[in-house]
């Protein structure tokens, strides 16, 4: 793969990929150049906030609503989880449990609590839980 | 290995209902066909019931292997006296089944687990 960089003055940061065929690898360069531009419209009481991707450590359904977990705060998140789940494919935000995504940016390390269940633990020493149904899907985003 | 282990169980269901499917057309659904039939409709309300359990349960790995354990012995027990499989005096049976099935299972588990888990955090490590 060829990486090209110039700076044109006065245009947006465009990116150009140019590929012999559409395959897998090109499908997932392309989704990982996308959710590079991800951003998230939650809500911080009722005061609209814009959120990058890079900048959400979890995002958590209590009793059917959706929770942006960022290093130190909480915003509402309106929408649900099989939305949310179509807009993160592709990213490195995954799956965790039944109510949990996690942005594996964040992640510092998975652990097993004495035979019992998992655990994951993030960069702000914050600790979640892990469903063993969904650990495939993490080593996934890792496999990239 | 575990692909193609996965490939071929697959495979060999696919196999199978492809032949008794067109067998149906021919001889109509003998008991063969039907012993066949009641087991993918057995292995799909397990595979349902697992995946409830895996959503909803949040104990230990061993924990959550008896309550699966009780939970699938019975439902094995209750679909076998449906279809006439068990009668009271072999219905104790489906315990030895089901524990059989359920302790290779817990065994793979456990290290598939452990691997996936150092699979990641190596995957951390060197991302520094």
């Amino acid at each position: 793969m060829q990486i090209i960089t110039r700076q044109v003055e006065g245009k947006p940061l465009t990116v150009t990929i140019e590929y012999p065929e559409y395959n897998e690898s090109t499908m997932r360069l392309i989704q990982k150049i996308n959710s590079l531009d991800l951003r998230f419209s939650a809500y911080d009481d009722d005061k609209q906030i814009r959120i990058e991707l890079s900048d959400v450590y979890y995002i958590e359904n209590v009793e059917r609503k959706l929770f942006i977990y960022t290093k130190s705060d909480v915003y509402r998140f309106d929408s649900t989880m099989p939305q949310l789940e179509s807009i993160i494919s592709g990213t490195q935000l995954v799956r965790i449990s039944r109510t949990c995504i996690m942005n594996t940016d964040h992640l510092k390390q998975i652990r097993q609590v004495k035979n019992s269940h998992l655990e994951a633990v993030l960069d702000n020493d914050e600790m979640l839980i892990v469903s063993r149904k969904y650990l495939k899907d993490i080593k996934r985003v890792f496999k990239g | 290995m575990k692909k193609i282990l996965k490939d071929t169980c697959i495979l060999a269901s696919l196999m199978i209902l492809a032949v008794f499917a067109i067998s149906i057309i021919w001889s109509g659904v003998t008991d063969e066909i039907k012993l066949i039939l009641q087991l993918f409709l057995l292995a799909l309300i397990i595979s349902i019931i697992n995946n409830f359990f895996d959503d909803y349960l949040t104990v230990s790995v061993i924990m959550s292997y008896v309550v699966k354990y009780f939970a699938i012995s019975g439902v094995v027990m209750l679909f076998g006296f449906i279809v006439g499989w068990f009668y009271l005096s072999n219905f104790w049976m489906a315990f030895i089944y089901v524990g059989a099935v359920l302790v290779m299972a817990y065994f793979l588990d456990s290290f598939m687990i452990k691997k996936d888990i150092e699979y990641i955090n190596n995957k951390i490590n060197s991302r520094g």
